[in-house]
């Protein structure tokens, strides 16, 4: 056999789900097998932001478990993933080295953003039909334990996300709290939901239409699934069909619910709140489709695995999506298009001209790219504090895609852009959590950043041509430009230490004659 | 016109209980039928033997379980009403009466028929009192070698109370008088050791003319009771046996360690209420009261036995050397299985095509070869499998463990509540953990009774998942006696399914959708609703709509009702139900369209394959599943479809030929009784005995086959 068996953990909120994969160039991704155990962790460190030692047991003896199913398949990589409710929990170090201690298994932490992009990702991996809806105006409602993520799409192209405190099983814990009856449920999950919901919709939706809605969820998509229509995606019903469905759901007891739709009875409740949120939404955007492609984490987690591994090639460009998340969030704190261009150029030339200098990767180069884009977002808050605003814009914004490490390593290049770098070990906040190593990248990228930025000091825009070549002990950096860059090259020097201090490389300007 | 008569279907009520038989009482009729099969004369003699052992122990289970069951409901003031509307105590009079008259029959075709048989074949069943020379010296002397050590006599009075008389034991008791003292009369009692055999062979002269003389037991002892009692004249003694409520009900919620529950059940058993007393006819009046004010026992539990008691015993008969020209040689052993011929690799067999397989005329052998390549095949590596029943000395088992010691990974579902075979269970169960084997005890409050196997295996093309579904365990045993069908699958929806099952017995959430099989106790039941429902529309549109269901008993109401409902719609519906049946048939509006026929031959019918018309596209299903509560509620049972053309011609087949058997078929009539086909007027060519013919069949098909293998070419001769 030429491919790999992977195995993908979730540990969820209200379950742990493991799926076992086959990965092959010939079939891509096929699934294997898919068990689920039932476990309400959310509704314990939601409250607590603890897991109790009950819970710790119980999810070493699954993940024991796990291990005899995966080594039931030969499983050779696994990736484990815990979610919200791990997330928020205070001693998780503590719990994931205890549970790595007794079962061997690493459980990683995702970041929100990171586990949407996952899931989005997934759709887009494993459904062609994506590719077909997003041309149109569309949302990505993804529907967690603890949040609810929404994307949107315009012209294949994602152009804002946004994270509610929404989950299903945080609203269910709501409503068990207020003693919801059976009768004004809908009425209160909605109340609940939109006073959010209309946050969201002042900021991105306006007056923009939406047509589709992509669901990712536990409950509803399974149904939805059942439904298939020629030509389309199975999942693919019209806003009209699932809210027949919905008033059909609601107008009989639990029992029969689960019944009619074989589902187990402890499902129905969660059910209920997943449908009335999407229904929310619905009337929120008026879109008049809904898709649910039927994924999960895990899904997400193996298309990831198989494409970084080359098992699939991806259709799509996510990177693309990354990008253009941090542009919206650019141009909503007033970010200058053309300036934020310049930069990215300027510094995307010199990250691809010292590779061998700077021994970074194709992610570290995202990086910079988001960092450039970033640089000045501070602006909108205060030019005087401008690293610092930056900084603090960026860790509370959600950029699709990138881990919580990841953002917390652009924050603090675009930061140090503006401000003093700070040294490994010294007592800095805004380098809290970052290892030595990725301290490194930090300072690397931070230098290239610096070096761009300093080319550009005058937000003129004067160098349109850069060409950046390395000589000896210098980096020649020669522009084509017939500006007067007096004032550059003077300011450049104090820019150009750090970078020299960084790589022991001296960059310098030669400006090419124009005729 | 049609109108009336669509109105008068919606308002026949087809839940009434007047259309429903008890299912005691149909059980009993089942019985009768095993026992009929002890005076055919189309048997040997020793197979007579053999009907009337297996009635005597199916009567003492149906007590141990199901009159114990009504003495609880009874005992504890339960009102509710059964499927026939009777309450617990009007089914346990009409239960005892039936029952009377079946021991009545069951001895009147032991004296009348089989005693004199076999004394005319050779062989004499000897009181100790006609004994005399050297057959007298023979028993007397196996009394004081091997018996008497063993006895344990037990003497009641008032400092020694009346002991516990454990169940189904055979035991003697006697009334004694002081040699010297008063006129008071004592009682004791002795167990006949179950250590020895029942049926003691007196030696003969050799002498090829001579007949063979066999005395029982109990007879041995009671002929040298006195010595047991040497200061006492023994002044009676009788033998008799007690039956005790043993129905095994273990609430699962509240123990803590199922296993531990479970073996403290095993001692519990022993010692429930009796319920049963047998005694010989003529049996002192005094010494009974005294046993039935001991044992608490009703006047109408009480059996007079005229012969020996226990008639289990006859099984130990059958076994005596010498006498194989009396016993059954007509059925084949079972044949190998053509497709499993062709080629050694029982998976790259399976990979050409779903096989399905009919024991016990086609060898279980395979599945057992199945699991045991599984075992050391060094690309499987996982085998899951559950465990319902198994034999005594189970290769399955050794395989398994094999299996865990070459480092597969293998999961064991072992079903600790399979009733009376739990302390057997318990040995194993423990025994494969020890092996390295991943062993699961099942869901708390319902019984694995699904038969699947799953091997996991990685090949050129990815991981393949070989599936085998059965209706029968996994007991290399009874797979000769019982006749049942397994299908070996290895299509992706049926491995997807199969995962799922056991993912679903470990504990784990239910998948979000199955492919191809319905399970117990989620919506089996509805599904077998859908499927008789759609048989309806059919009916009602005009299009042709037909069941055929075989199975080994049909008591759930809510099925039965939607029989009747189809069968008033039109739906032709044949039921082959070899044990209990609670519907009737022939009610006017009701099941006019209904027949009832139950195969009682020798084998065992055991499998569940079920036939739907479908307006012309007919589907065909195999289950682990009868139609009672039971399994459709309270157990974890499979119905899975069988699609491959040839496969489901395979099961058309089983299943006409049953419906043309002349032989062993009794068919149920309007009033719940079940008449034996009359074949008396027919040519043996117009004859079928359906088990012989399959099991000739599958020989003529191995053999077709072993010649189409041949290498070795016949030339064709001049004629």
């Amino acid at each position: 056999m030429t491919g790999e068996v992977f195995a993908a953990i979730d540990v969820g909120s209200y379950e742990m789900a493991l799926k076992v994969f086959e990965l092959s160039h010939k079939n891509g991704v096929r699934e294997l097998d898919y068990v689920r155990h039932r476990m309400d962790l959310g509704s314990e460190t939601y409250a607590t932001g603890r897991i109790s030692h009950r819970h710790v047991e119980e999810m070493i003896r699954i993940l024991l478990d796990f291990r005899q199913i995966m080594k039931s398949y030969g499983v050779t990589h696994y990736q484990a993933y815990g979610t919200s409710a791990v997330r928020e929990t205070r001693d998780i170090e503590v719990v994931r080295d205890l549970i790595q201690q007794r079962t061997g298994i690493r459980i990683d932490i995702l970041s929100n953003s990171e586990q949407r992009f996952l899931d989005y990702k997934s759709i887009a991996l494993k459904h062609g039909f994506f590719k077909e809806i997003i041309a149109k105006p569309t949302a990505i409602v993804d529907i967690g334990g603890g949040s609810i993520q929404i994307s949107l799409f315009e012209k294949d192209t994602l152009v804002a996300t946004q994270n509610l405190k929404t989950g299903v099983l945080r609203i269910h814990t709501t409503m068990e709290l207020v003693h919801a009856p059976r009768l004004k449920y809908m009425e209160l999950v909605s109340e609940l939901v939109n006073s959010q919901l209309s946050v969201f919709s002042k900021l991105y939706l306006k007056d923009n239409s939406i047509d589709n809605i992509i669901v990712i969820d536990d409950y509803v998509s399974p149904l939805v699934q059942r439904f298939s229509k020629e030509g389309k995606s199975d999942g693919y019903i019209t806003t009209q069909e699932y809210l027949g469905f919905l008033s059909q759901a609601n107008q009989v007891s639990d029992i029969v619910v689960a019944k009619k739709l074989n589902i187990p009875e402890d499902n129905v409740p969660l059910l209920y709140v997943s449908g009335v949120l999407i229904k929310c939404i619905l009337d929120a955007t008026n879109a008049s489709n809904i898709w649910a492609p039927g994924i999960t984490l895990c899904d997400g987690i193996a298309y990831e695995y198989a494409e970084r591994k080359n098992f699939i090639k991806s259709p799509h460009d996510f990177e693309q999506d990354i990008v253009a998340c941090a542009q919206n969030i650019s141009k909503r704190f007033m970010g200058s298009k053309s300036r934020r261009e310049t930069l990215q150029k300027i510094a995307l030339t010199i990250f691809d001209n010292t590779k061998e200098l700077h021994g970074l990767g194709k992610r570290d180069r995202l990086l910079l790219q988001i960092a450039t884009i970033l640089h000045d977002c501070g602006k909108y808050i205060s030019v005087v504090y401008l690293g610092d605003c930056s900084y603090n814009i960026i860790m509370s914004t959600e950029i699709i895609g990138l881990s919580h490490l990841e953002r917390l390593m652009v924050a603090n290049i675009v930061r140090y852009n503006h401000e003093e770098f700070e040294y490994f070990g010294s007592p800095s906040r805004y380098m809290e959590g970052i290892s030595r190593e990725d301290y490194l990248r930090v300072a690397k990228l931070t230098a290239i950043l610096r070096a761009a930025n300093g080319l550009d000091r005058t937000h003129k825009q004067k160098f349109r041509d850069v060409k950046v070549k390395l000589e000896d002990d210098e980096l020649v950096i020669t522009v084509d430009t017939k500006a007067d860059i007096t004032l550059e090259k003077g300011l450049f020097n104090n820019r150009a230490a750090f970078f020299e201090e960084v790589f022991g490389i001296r960059p310098v300007i030669r400006q090419k004659k124009m005729l | 016109m049609a109108k009336i008569k669509e109105k008068n279907k919606k308002s026949a009520d087809f839940e009434n209980p007047k259309y429903y038989i008890n299912r005691e009482l149909s059980w009993l009729k089942f019985n009768e039928r095993v026992l009929s099969e002890a005076e055919d004369s189309d048997n040997p003699l020793f197979e007579k033997l053999k009907f009337l052992s297996i009635s005597a122990s199916n009567l003492d289970e149906f007590f141990m379980v199901r009159v114990a069951s009504l003495k609880d409901m009874i005992n504890a003031d339960y009102k509710k009403l059964d499927i026939a509307g009777m309450t617990a105590t009007e089914q346990l009079e009409e239960v005892l009466r039936h029952v009377h008259d079946f021991v009545d029959k069951q001895y009147e075709i032991y004296n009348k028929e089989l005693v004199p048989a076999l004394l005319a074949n050779g062989l004499m069943i000897c009181k100790a009192e006609d004994l005399i020379g050297k057959d007298r010296e023979y028993v007397d002397r196996y009394f004081d070698e091997f018996v008497y050590p063993v006895l344990t006599p037990m003497a009641v009075d008032s400092s020694r109370p009346f002991p516990l008389i454990r169940n189904k034991t055979l035991n003697i008791a006697a009334l004694l008088k002081k040699k010297e003292g008063k006129d008071d009369v004592d009682f004791a009692t002795v167990q006949v050791p179950n250590v020895l055999p029942r049926v003691l062979e007196i030696p003969g002269n050799g002498g090829e003319d001579s007949v063979r003389k066999v005395i029982f037991l109990e007879d041995i002892i009671q002929k040298n009771i006195s010595r047991l009692f040497l200061n006492y004249d023994v002044i009676t003694s009788s033998p008799y046996r007690v039956g005790r409520n043993a129905d095994l009900s273990i609430d699962e919620d509240e123990a803590e360690d199922l296993l531990k529950e479970i073996e403290k059940q095993i001692k519990r058993r022993q010692w429930g209420q009796a319920i049963r007393l047998e005694v010989e006819a003529g049996i002192n009046k005094k010494l009974l009261k005294l046993i039935t004010d001991e044992l608490n026992v009703e006047e109408n539990e009480i059996y007079n036995i005229d012969g020996p008691l226990d008639l289990t015993f006859l099984m130990k008969m059958y076994k005596l050397e010498g006498f194989d020209h009396l016993k059954e040689h007509r059925y084949n052993a079972p044949a190998p299985v053509p497709e499993f011929e062709q080629d050694d690799n029982i998976f790259e067999v399976i990979s050409k095509g779903d096989i399905l397989m009919h024991h016990p005329y086609e060898t279980f052998e395979n599945v057992v070869k199945f699991v045991e390549r599984a075992a050391v095949d060094p690309d499987v590596l996982a085998i899951k499998q559950t465990l319902y029943r198994v034999s005594g000395n189970s290769p399955i088992i050794a395989a398994l463990a094999k299996a865990a010691d070459n480092g597969k990974q293998v999961t064991v579902l072992v079903e600790l509540k399979a009733r009376f075979d739990e302390e057997n269970n318990i040995v194993w169960a423990k025994m494969l953990e020890k092996a390295g084997c991943h062993v699961i005890y099942g869901l708390v409050g319902l019984k694995t009774h699904c038969k699947i196997t799953l091997v996991v295996r990685r090949e050129d093309d990815g991981i393949k998942r070989y599936v085998h579904l059965a209706t029968g365990n996994y007991n290399d045993s009874t797979a000769k006696q019982y006749t049942d069908v397994g299908l070996f699958t290895c299509a992706p929806a049926f491995g997807e399914d199969a995962t799922a099952v056991f993912n679903m017995l470990s504990g784990y959430s239910e998948p979000l959708g199955w492919n191809k099989l319905s399970l117990a106790p989620l919506w089996l039941k509805d599904r077998i609703i859908d499927l008789i429902k759609r048989e309806e529309e059919h009916a009602k549109n005009g299009e042709s709509a037909r069941i055929i269901a075989k199975m080994n008993s049909i008591c759930h109401k809510d099925v039965i009702a939607e029989l009747y409902k189809a069968s008033s719609m039109g739906v032709k519906i044949d039921l082959i139900v070899r044990g209990i049946c609670c519907l009737r048939t022939g009610i006017p509006g009701v099941s006019e369209n209904i027949t009832v026929r139950s195969i009682v031959g020798n084998y065992l019918e055991h499998s569940r394959i079920f036939y739907f018309e479908n307006g012309g596209i007919p589907e065909y299903y195999a289950s682990s599943a009868d139609w009672m509560p039971r399994n459709l509620e309270r157990r974890v049972e499979i119905l899975f479809p069988v699609e491959n053309e040839k496969l489901r011609e395979k099961l058309w087949h089983i299943l006409s030929v049953e419906l043309a058997d002349t032989d062993k078929a009794h068919v149920m009539d309007e009033n719940g009784n079940y008449i034996k086909v009359d074949n008396k007027k027919l040519d043996a060519s117009e004859r079928v005995n359906s088990q012989k013919q399959f099991g000739d069949e599958a020989v003529r098909n191995s053999k077709v086959l072993s010649t189409q293998n041949s290498r070795v070419f016949i030339p064709e001769m001049k004629v």
